[in-house]
Order: C-alpha cells, then sequence, then structure tokens
C-alpha cells in the first residue's frame, strides 16, 4: 500500500521530520480508507455490523486499522536517526493497550456501564479510541513528554505532523463527547446502546479531525515551518 | 523543537514576593479605586436583594398563572341542591347522612324530575374519535367507518341513539378525562402536587353519589379507575395500559366477564373500559389496519348489550341506559395529549334513550363539553349535580321529559352553576330570605350584586327565574300557544345563563391568563439579568486587579480558558436538554456527564502544571510544589471516581430503573449489609471530621468542646442507626424519635455555638500564636503572613464555621436519609473535599466563578445521586416524620425540604469552607481592611454564582414550560420537574443566605475587634 510511496520522509535539523502536504493527505486518506475497508470487511465477510454485534464489529475495525496507523505513523517516527522503524512500531504498539487504559478510564467515568456483558465492548471501543488517539503519537513521539505535553495538555500543535496527529485525536474525542447525548434519549432506537453512538460519534469527528488538519496544512503548513527552522 | 510560546498559564507565571505584593495591592487598590465606583459592597448586597426578591415576584405571578389553583367546592351536593341557592336552608345539616335507600327517596321526592332508569353501562372506548362514529363538518362518517359500526350506525339511523362530538379540555390523557366526566370540574396540576400521595378522586362526583344512593358498582377495564376510585366497586378486574403493544388481550379481558354480568343483574352501574383502540393508535395511527376490526369488535359489544338489556320487551321494570364515551381523541399519528380537534375530538354516545330522535342528523351533529357528561348523568338518575360541575345538561337526552320537568332540570343545573360562582364570586349576593316554596318575585331582587361580572350574571339568572316562575303561574290558566312562548322564552333564559356561566367556569380552570404568564417571565428574565450584569461586572474587577497585581502578562485582551468556556457551554446544553421530555426525566444523566466534563478538564489542567516542571509559579512560595501538584491531579481523580460511583448508585430516572445497580444489589444482600454499609460510612464521615478539625492545630480546648459536642451528636446518631432494625420501624418507636430530637437539638447547639463562638475566640488565639502551626487544608493558601494577620484569623475562623456546618449537615443526613444513602453522603462529603484541596492548591489557575461553578455542579449531580429524580414519585415521605412525635404538616414539610435537596444544601454550606480556602485577599485588600472590600472579596463569588446559575436554569425552564403547555407530558414530566426547579431556587436562597450571612458576621466581629485592639494599643500611649 501506500506507505512505500510516502515513507521517504525529509528530516530537518532538529531532528524533527518535514511533512509535505500531499504525506498528510495521503496518511489521512489511507487512514479514512482503512477505517472504510474495515467497516466493509465487517459487513459482508462477517455480516456483523455496530448494531447487531458491536463488541465484534470493534474487535474486526481495530485489528484491521491498527497495522495501518501504526506503520504509517511510524513512518513519520521522530528523530529517524537515532530511533528505527521496528522501535517506533513497537512503541505505537505499547501505546495501544496504554491508550486503551485511558480511554477506558474517561469512558467509564463519564457514566459507561461496567459490567460483564459491556465489559467486551468497552475494552474493543477504548482500543480504537486509543488507535485515534493515543497511537500515532506513540509511534511519532515515544516517550518524549515535551511533546504529549504540548499536544495533550495545552493542545498546541506546532507543524504539519502535530496537526496530523493532534486534530483528529481531538476530533476523535470530542465526537465521542458528542455521540454520548442521544443516549438517555427514550427513542428506543438500538444504536443507542453503549458505546454504538459513541463510537459513531468518535469516528465521525476523527474524519472532520483530518480534514480539519488538511486545512491547517495548507493554511499554516509552509509558514510554519520556516518558523521553526530558526 | 520551538520553544513554548506564552500558554494561557503563562498569568499563573508571576514571580511573586512579598515586595511585589506590597506594590502592587498598593496599585491595584489605585485602579480598584477608580473602577470600584462602577461595584462597592453596599451596591453589589442592594442589588441582589433586589434581584432576589424581583425573582421571587416573577416566580409567584407564574405559578399562579400556570398552575391556576382552581377553588374546589369541598364535600359533596346532598338535598340541598334540589332547593334554591338563594335562601338559607334549616334543616339539611344530617340529611345526607341518611341511610341509602332513604336518600334515594328524598332525592326521589325533592328533585321533581323522575330517574328515567334503573341501570347505566359506561362503555368508555379509550381514544375513539367521535369523528368515526358521528362523522365531521355536518358530514357523515366515511364509508370504511359506516360498515366498520354497521349495528350503532344503524341505531343511529332508526333514532334510537343520540350522538354527541365532546370536546375533551387538555391535557387529553386518560385520568384526568375520567376525573372531568365523573365530576364535571377541570381540574388544575397544583391538586395534583397537592396530594401526589393518593390518586383517589376526593372531589364530589357522580359515582360517589350513586354510591351514596347505594348502587352497586361494577368495574371492568383500565385500572385507572381502580386508582381513582378505591373501594367503591363491588366487583372488578383491572387490566394495565402499560403494554401497548397488546391490542387483543386488553379488550379480551374486559369482554369475558360482560356475559355473566348481563345475565346478572345485581348491579346498577357497570363501567367497561376498553384501552384496545389506543392501543391501536398508538401502534399504527388513525388509519392503521387494525383499527377497522377493532371497531368491529366494539360495534359487537354495543350489539351484544343493546340486545340483552335494552329491547324494550326484555325487562319492563329495570330501564337500561347504555352510554358509550371516548375519554379523548387521536391525532392522525395515533398520539393524544394535547389540545388539537383531532385529540380532544371524543364521543358521548347515548343508546336506549325514551325518545325517538327524528332525523339521523340531529341523531349525530351534536356538540357538547366532555364536562357536560356529569350533570346530564346525575339527572338521568336522578342524583344530585356534582359540586364542582362547570357542564350543562345535553338537551337531547331529556326529549322525554315534559316541559315542567324539562325547565325543573335546567333549574336545578342553574342554582348548581350559581352556587359555584358564588363561592367564586363573593359579590354575588346570598340572600338570606327564608325559601317557602317558589316565590320567585324574591330572587329577582337579587339585582343588587357587586361588580361587573356579577352583575351580568344576576341579571341572566334572576330573568330566567322570572320567565319560569311566570310560567308556572300562569300553566293552566291560559291558553296553551302563549304558553308554549312562554316556555321556550324560560328555556332561552335558561340556557343563556348556564352558557356563559358555564364557560366563564372552565375558562377560570383552563386558561393560562397570558400578560400574567409574560409579567412572571419578564420579571425574572429581568432578576437574572441583573445577577449575570453583577456577575460580569465583579469578574472584570477581579481581572483587573490581577492584572495590576501581575502586570507582566495577558497584554492581549480578555482569554477565555477552556473550563470557562466548557462552563458556559454545559450551562447552554443542560438548559436546551431541559425541553426534550425524556432529557428531563433521564437529567441525572445530564449532570453526571456535564460534571465529570468538568473535572476531567480540571484533570487536564493539573496534569500541565504537574507536567509543566518547577515554573516560577505564584503558589511556588511553599515548599514541595510537585507534591501538591501530584496531589492536585489525584484529588481530581478521586472526585471523579467518586462521582462514578455515586452514579452508579442509583439508577434513577424513569425509563431505565429497572437496571442494575448498586443499592438493588445491597438490597438484594439483605438489610444486614446494608446496616454494615451505612455504619462503616458514618464511623468514616466522623472520623474524617474529627481529622479536619483535629489539624487545626490552634485554639486546643474550644476546638476540643466543639469536637465533643459533635462527636455526642455523631454517636446518637449512630445510636439511632442501631436502634432502628429497619426504616420501617425507624419512623414509630418512642425511643428512636426521642433520639432523633436529641440530635436535632445537639447539632443545633453545636452549629450556634461554633459560628457565634468562633471569631471571638479565633482573634484572641491568633492575636497571641501569630504563626504556629498551620492546619493541613489550610497551609495551602497562606501566601504570606505578613498581609495582615486579620485576614489570617477570619480564615480560621470561617474554616471553623465551615467545618461545623457541613458536618452537622452531613450526620443530619445520615439521620435522616435512607440507610441506603450513608454511602451517596459520604462520597459527596469526599468529593466536596478534594475540590476543595484542589481549588486551594490551584491558585488562581481558574477562575474564582468556575470553581464555585464547578461545587454548584457537584451538588446537582450529588442530588441525583442520591436517588432523586424529576418525578415527584422519589420524594421520601416516611423519612419525613422522623424525630416528629405529633403530626405536624409545617416540620415534616421541612425535613422533607431538607431530606430532597441534601446534596445542593450541603454543598452551598461547604461555600463556607471554600472562603476560607481561597486567598484572594490580595486582589481587593489594602492594609487598612476595608470591610466592604474585605466582604466582597469574601462572599461575593460564593453567593453570586449559585444565584446566576439558578437564575440562568429557573428562567429558561419556566420559558420552556411555557412553549410545552400543549406538550403531551406537560402534566406528567415537566410540571413536576417545575417544581424541582422551585424548590431548587429556595436551596439556593436558603444557602446564600446562609454563606452570606456568616461571612458579613465573621468580618463584622473581626473589624470590631481589630478596632477595639488598635484602640486599647494607641490609648496607653
Amino acid at each position: 500500500m501506500s506507505p512505500a510511496k510516502t515513507g521517504k520522509a525529509k528530516i530537518a535539523r532538529n531532528g524533527e521530520v518535514v511533512v509535505s502536504f500531499k504525506d498528510a493527505f495521503l496518511v489521512h486518506m489511507v487512514c479514512g480508507l482503512g477505517l472504510a475497508v474495515a467497516f466493509w470487511f465487517a459487513h459482508n465477510v462477517y455480516a456483523v455490523n455496530l448494531v447487531s454485534d458491536p463488541a465484534q464489529t470493534l474487535n474486526l475495525i481495530w485489528v484491521i486499522e491498527c497495522p495501518i496507523v501504526v506503520i504509517l505513523y511510524s513512518l513519520f517516527r521522530w528523530n529517524p536517526d537515532q530511533c528505527s522503524f521496528l522501535k517506533a512500531a513497537m512503541r505505537g504498539l505499547l501505546g495501544l493497550p496504554a491508550g486503551a487504559i485511558l480511554n477506558t478510564f474517561g469512558a467509564v467515568v463519564l457514566g459507561a456501564p461496567v459490567g460483564s456483558q459491556y465489559m467486551k465492548r468497552t475494552v474493543n471501543w477504548s482500543i480504537l479510541m486509543s488507535l485515534f488517539t493515543v497511537v500515532p503519537a506513540a509511534s511519532v513521539f515515544g516517550t518524549s513528554w515535551k511533546d504529549w505535553h504540548r499536544l495533550f495538555a495545552y493542545s498546541k500543535p506546532t507543524g504539519v505532523l502535530d496537526y496530523m496527529i493532534c486534530i483528529p485525536a481531538h476530533g476523535a474525542a470530542i465526537g465521542a463527547w458528542f455521540g454520548a447525548w442521544p443516549m438517555p434519549l427514550d427513542w428506543e432506537r438500538p444504536w443507542q446502546e453503549w458505546p454504538i453512538c459513541v463510537t459513531y460519534g468518535a469516528v465521525a469527528g476523527y474524519l472532520a479531525g483530518m480534514v480539519v488538519s488538511l486545512g491547517f496544512t495548507v493554511i499554516y503548513g509552509g509558514r510554519q515551518q520556516h518558523v521553526k527552522g530558526d | 523543537m520551538p520553544s513554548p510560546r506564552p500558554t494561557p498559564i503563562s498569568p499563573l507565571l508571576c514571580p511573586l514576593s512579598a515586595s511585589c505584593l506590597e506594590a502592587t495591592t498598593l496599585v491595584g487598590r489605585a485602579a480598584s479605586s477608580a473602577s470600584m465606583s462602577s461595584l462597592t459592597c453596599a451596591k453589589l448586597m442592594a442589588w441582589t436583594i433586589v434581584a432576589i426578591l424581583l425573582q421571587i415576584l416573577g416566580i409567584s405571578l407564574f405559578v399562579f398563572g400556570f398552575f391556576p389553583v382552581k377553588p374546589a367546592l369541598s364535600g359533596a351536593s346532598g338535598p340541598e341542591s334540589f332547593r334554591s341557592p338563594m335562601c338559607h336552608s334549616v334543616e339539611e345539616r344530617d340529611e345526607r347522612n341518611l341511610p341509602p335507600q332513604q336518600l334515594r327517596s328524598l332525592y326521589q321526592d325533592t328533585s321533581g324530575i323522575p330517574p328515567s332508569f334503573d341501570q347505566l353501562i359506561l362503555m368508555v372506548v379509550d381514544g375513539l374519535p367521535a369523528e368515526f362514529v358521528l362523522g365531521k363538518d355536518d358530514q357523515p362518517p366515511t364509508k370504511a367507518m359506516m360498515e366498520a359500526m354497521p349495528y350503532t350506525q344503524s341505531l343511529l339511523s332508526n333514532g334510537m341513539a343520540v350522538g354527541y362530538h365532546a370536546k375533551a379540555a387538555p391535557p387529553t390523557v386518560t385520568m384526568p378525562r375520567l376525573k372531568a366526566m365523573v365530576s364535571g370540574a377541570i381540574g388544575g396540576f397544583l391538586d395534583v402536587a397537592f396530594n401526589f400521595n393518593t390518586q383517589a378522586l376526593l372531589d364530589d362526583n357522580i359515582l360517589g353519589q350513586f354510591y351514596d344512593i347505594g348502587w352497586e358498582m361494577v368495574m371492568h377495564g383500565d385500572e385507572t379507575w381502580l386508582k381513582l376510585f378505591p373501594g367503591l366497586f363491588t366487583r372488578y378486574d383491572g387490566v394495565s395500559s402499560f403494554y401497548v403493544k397488546d391490542t387483543v388481550e386488553v379488550d379480551y379481558n374486559v369482554s369475558r366477564h360482560l356475559e355473566t354480568e348481563l345475565n346478572a343483574d345485581n348491579w346498577n352501574l357497570l363501567i367497561l373500559h376498553y384501552l384496545g383502540l389506543d392501543h391501536v393508535g398508538h401502534i399504527g395511527g388513525r388509519s392503521s389496519n387494525l383499527m377497522i376490526p377493532k371497531l368491529k369488535e366494539m360495534d359487537e359489544i354495543v350489539k351484544m348489550i343493546h340486545m340483552n338489556k335494552m329491547l324494550p320487551e326484555h325487562n319492563p321494570h329495570r330501564q337500561t341506559l347504555l352510554v358509550v364515551v371516548s375519554d379523548h381523541g387521536m391525532t392522525e399519528n395515533g398520539n393524544h395529549g394535547g389540545s388539537s380537534y383531532e385529540e380532544t375530538d371524543s364521543l358521548a354516545l347515548f343508546i336506549g334513550l325514551r325518545s325517538k330522535i327524528l332525523t339521523y342528523a340531529s341523531a349525530t351533529q351534536n356538540a357538547a363539553s366532555q364536562v357536560d357528561m356529569a350533570s346530564t348523568l346525575a339527572l338521568l338518575f336522578g342524583v344530585p349535580i356534582p359540586k364542582n360541575n362547570v357542564g350543562v345538561l345535553m338537551p337531547e337526552v331529556f326529549g322525554s321529559l315534559t316541559d315542567d320537568q324539562w325547565l325543573r332540570a335546567l333549574e336545578l343545573n342553574s342554582w348548581q352553576l350559581l352556587r359555584l360562582l358564588q363561592a367564586q364570586l363573593p359579590g354575588l349576593s346570598q340572600q338570606s330570605s327564608p325559601c317557602n316554596g317558589s316565590s320567585y318575585e324574591q330572587s329577582s331582587e337579587i339585582s343588587e350584586c357587586v361588580g361587573q361580572v356579577e352583575q351580568k350574571f344576576c341579571h341572566f339568572f334572576s330573568k330566567a327565574a322570572v320567565l319560569h316562575s311566570s310560567w308556572k303561574s300562569k300553566k293552566g290558566q291560559t291558553v296553551r300557544s302563549i304558553n308554549g312562548d312562554d316556555f321556550r322564552n324560560a328555556v332561552k333564559a335558561y340556557d343563556e345563563f348556564l352558557r356563559i356561566a358555564s364557560e366563564w367556569l372552565s375558562r377560570r380552570a383552563t386558561d393560562k391568563p397570558l400578560n400574567l404568564l409574560a409579567s412572571g417571565v419578564a420579571t425574572m428574565f429581568g432578576s437574572s439579568m441583573i445577577l449575570l450584569r453583577l456577575l460580569f461586572l465583579l469578574c472584570k474587577q477581579v481581572y483587573f486587579a490581577e492584572k495590576q497585581c501581575l502586570p507582566n502578562v495577558n497584554k492581549c485582551s480578555y482569554k477565555w480558558d477552556l473550563d470557562e468556556s466548557f462552563v458556559l457551554g454545559a450551562i447552554l446544553i443542560v438548559v436546551l436538554s431541559m425541553g426534550s421530555s425524556s432529557m428531563v426525566e433521564e437529567e441525572q444523566y445530564v449532570w453526571h456527564f456535564v460534571t465529570s466534563t468538568l473535572y476531567l478538564i480540571f484533570l487536564r489542567k493539573a496534569i500541565q502544571s504537574v507536567l509543566a516542571g518547577p515554573a516560577p509559579f505564584l503558589l511556588n512560595v511553599f515548599n514541595g510544589q510537585n507534591c501538591s501538584n501530584y496531589s492536585r491531579a489525584s484529588s481530581v481523580i478521586l472526585v471523579l471516581i467518586c462521582g462514578r460511583i455515586l452514579r452508579g448508585w442509583h439508577q434513577g430516572g424513569v425509563n431505565w430503573t429497572h437496571l442494575p445497580d448498586i443499592s438493588k444489589w445491597l438490597e438484594q444482600a439483605g438489610s444486614h449489609s446494608i446496616k454494615f454499609v451505612q455504619i462503616a460510612s458514618a464511623l468514616a464521615i466522623i472520623s474524617l471530621w474529627s481529622f479536619l478539625l483535629y489539624s487545626l492545630r490552634l485554639k486546643r480546648g474550644f476546638i476540643l468542646v466543639v469536637q465533643t459536642m459533635f462527636l455526642i451528636s455523631g454517636l446518637l446518631v449512630m445510636l439511632h442507626i442501631m436502634q432502628c432494625q429497619d426504616h420501617m420501624f425507624a419512623i414509630s418507636g418512642y425511643n428512636a424519635t426521642s433520639i432523633a430530637q436529641i440530635v436535632y437539638a445537639s447539632l443545633g447547639a453545636t452549629v450556634i455555638i461554633t459560628a457565634v463562638a468562633s471569631p471571638w475566640v479565633m482573634y484572641d488565639s491568633m492575636s497571641k500564636t501569630q504563626s504556629s502551626g498551620k492546619p493541613c487544608l489550610v497551609t495551602y493558601l497562606s501566601i504570606d503572613n505578613q498581609i495582615g494577620s486579620t485576614l489570617f484569623e477570619l480564615r480560621y475562623s470561617s474554616y471553623l464555621i465551615g467545618w461545623a456546618y457541613t458536618a452537622s449537615w452531613c450526620l443530619l443526613q445520615l439521620l435522616l436519609q435512607q440507610p441506603i444513602n450513608a454511602v451517596p453522603i459520604l462520597l459527596i462529603f469526599v468529593q466536596i473535599l478534594s475540590s476543595l484541596v484542589y481549588f486551594s492548591a490551584a491558585g488562581i489557575q481558574h477562575k474564582l466563578w468556575v470553581e464555585v461553578a464547578a461545587l454548584y455542579f457537584l451538588g446537582m449531580a450529588g442530588h441525583f445521586g442520591l436517588g432523586n429524580s424529576n418525578t415527584l414519585a422519589t420524594i421520601d415521605v416516611a423519612a419525613a416524620f422522623i424525630g416528629l412525635s405529633s403530626h405536624s404538616t409545617l416540620f415534616a414539610g421541612i425535613l422533607m425540604f431538607l431530606i430532597t435537596l441534601a446534596s445542593p444544601l450541603l454543598l452551598l454550606l461547604s461555600m463556607v469552607m471554600y472562603i476560607s480556602m481561597k486567598d484572594l485577599k490580595y486582589l481587593f485588600v489594602s492594609q487598612d481592611e476595608d470591610m466592604g472590600r474585605l466582604l466582597l472579596s469574601t462572599i461575593a463569588f460564593p453567593s453570586l454564582v449559585p444565584l446566576s446559575l439558578n437564575s440562568i436554569m429557573l428562567t429558561t425552564f419556566t420559558v420552556i414550560l411555557l412553549l410545552m403547555r400543549n406538550h403531551l407530558f406537560v402534566w406528567s414530566v415537566f410540571s413536576p420537574k417545575y417544581l424541582y426547579v422551585c424548590a431548587i431556587t429556595a436551596s439556593v436562597y436558603a444557602g446564600v443566605i446562609v454563606v452570606a450571612a456568616t461571612g458579613i458576621y465573621v468580618c463584622l466581629i473581626f473589624a470590631f475587634l481589630k478596632r477595639n485592639s488598635n484602640a486599647s494599643i494607641r490609648n496607653p500611649r
């Protein structure tokens, strides 16, 4: 697939990879397409969807999406000279359960049901959320707390790579937050169950975040890199 | 990697030293004295009080406009209703207590109208629009409908039945409509609210009248009848309307009794309430495929009853009347509840009348009001018209009466309405002339009524009465033609009076005086504008003062932090979500979600500073900066976890109450485990509080006294918990009651002694031990002891008072709440404590109003965590009698208020502690300790923010209620919620008054003591 094409990342003086708009576009498109393929695969091959079997569908989606995200973002790893591709991918894979734990905490604290019958759904959902939020940053930055801090505690992305990681992640979280609102309504629709509409919200927010991130890349991309060079 | 740009936390990166503070306070003083003209303490207080008063005025205007208190007459009509209301009767007192048979014959003698029937079959077809049977706009019903009910249509065309479009009043739901039908009155909402624990119909109604004359009554169908009339029916089979999906079984369960009941002749009234048609409508709307078969089924039942009971040769001695009615109609989609024509178009069909109706049109094109049923049925069966009836007789039904009897019937109806009018219009004169026979010349003199409306009624009534009496006197003397004219005139006059009286009375009950409502809303809106304006000015002032203190930052214009914008957005979301009935029902999700999100944002903020490393923070003055940062993050996490447990404790709401939750799980585990948990949490609360007090290492003697009193109360509460084996027993039992009373007394004493004495004691102690040990929580706030030692003392004493308030409140709630709620109390308390730790450590990282708003949010989330909901059903009525030896509505009401609003009040009381935790004084206070500024800096935010937030909620929900006045759930969902909103408003007032009074008292005492000591220092020199 396309990672081979986009793989030629240029390295700036201070160790950061310089990402062109084309690269960003391709990464986002492949991630988005990966999601679409995963949904298609779940629907047509396994004949499940989010409403009929949320746990298995989420499982399928993250299993398909995981290699795509890890590989793509590992290509843009920070300091590629000192950090091999494999190491970055490993960091991403390690970030997956860690992010899942964080997302589970957030979801449960916000009222996600806890109980044995919801366990599988919650776990699969949080792994998917972890793919949207934590894994790209883990692959790219590893344990560089300064960068994590900048991206997630302050939400101050600087540069195309930051946009690519930060904005879709925030989009997914905000989308999931808004996706929870229809749950208490008494419409008696099957998709009001945890975590179906939350997943829809998260995916929608993630996709919207990608678009916004591309927009930012177009508007600020060139200038930011210039500033950073100083 | 670029260097971090100026970030939102940069206001905090102000290197702070005593000299800076010294200088900046001077600058701040100069600046604030310029801007202070905008807001001084006195001004703020005056405006706040004005706003509160305006709000109270607005609420009362709105409530009286929206929930008209229907002046219902108590008691039931008796034989006096057959006498003129214009005269005081003498001997009627005991007549109503006659045995049924005598009462029945008395009614027969005095009424002047012989009862036309002996038996009544009231067949209620739930949700049947009259259009299906009678057609619409003078057109016969559609062909399909005609064919669906062939027997009924043949009865109509043969003149054996007469049908009415009986207009129902909103809300078009079953229970109020049944009430309207049998009592003839249109009820208000508040009488539902006032007797929320009983659904029984207590007003005078025809079923009660039938019961009084000894009727045997049987009911098969909707169990609403059983709730309305408990114990009235000799035989019954109630079906539930809960399973809307079922359209067959509900009706079969009624019809299966029909044959036996029709054969058994031992009843006078048979009520059959068929729910199936309503269910068909709910599933598929008016044009559902199931509708025609259902109508056919109903037609079969009519046919069966008619064949069995009413064909004349059957039983000449027992005359039976079949009345087919519907309680309401339905919209095209099959819903109902509103006030559209489709929903209010209900049916009243009388089958088996003695007179023959001439044409099909005159049998079908009659209009009436649903409330007319009561008076019509009453006079048909010879019982008095119910007291609160506003309906008028349906003339076609009385076709078999003679002229004399018909006029008498109209007269009886007029008398009853006149009595009701007299109750509502005191200006209608009650002439106390003796009533001998029919001296109608006298009653023509009642034109001495005062007032415009009264005079109108007087005029019409006396006109009718005069015409009636002249017709009577001429009867038999004159020729028939003149007589006929007189009769028509009299009937016309009566009709006119009845029409205007009925219209006026029913408008009183349903009409919402729009100008009253609008002025109420406008007043509330104005008051919340005042409050918001004050809050805005205060924020601006703080902002400027902050800017003066930290001059090197934030040159740009005001910057919104994430938490600020979230609080604003959350308020907006909460307010908007209240427009949806299911969000009102499930409000606990909304509050928990919003509160948790706010605390997650706080967590993010805490992490920002954890990772920021040892930056020169404002609060860096004390040691262990990083440690405190981590403790901040962990205290936020503690709040979040407690909140989640609280949320899982009671499932709450309406739609998902059946889902498992912790309280159900504990209840399954048995009462022993509940008791164990209760005692454990009580112990935890008491020991935590004692520890908090113990850590205040000064003035040991006084603290020891307070602690002892507190421990005694705690022990008594524990004793009370042990005494009551289960909560059923808690209400009774002399021992438990006296313990509870002692607890009330000792808690009250603790609070009062602490509140009154602590400023005096603390001042004394502090002046001696200036910089000795610091209490653990207060450690966080000591920026600089040099900024006026008085402030420090002030904080200590308000800490102590706040401690006493909250501790006593927790103990009180342990006593009052259900045993299962002991842990939620503990959790809320832990939440408060961790929030206070977090806020005191956060310094000025958050805007003050955000912190107070967060506490308010916690209070609301905790309110639902204690198992409350927006229905009146969750109010714990039984617990309101704990510790009351005699029944007292006032005290029980107060206790009920305290129990229901435990959590918002607790959070408001904790504001007193919050004042002591928060150090803001450097923003306002100069060395000379101006009283006004001191007050402004302490109590302004904790009292203004809850008031403003609540005013927003109140005003917007009022508007929502106004918009939803025709909604299906206006009475079941929105109106109870409005009562809760009003109650929460009251609790906010109470809490704010306590906070403000405490603040003012403490400040006054300190100012007084300070002046005294200054004087005593100066004087010796």
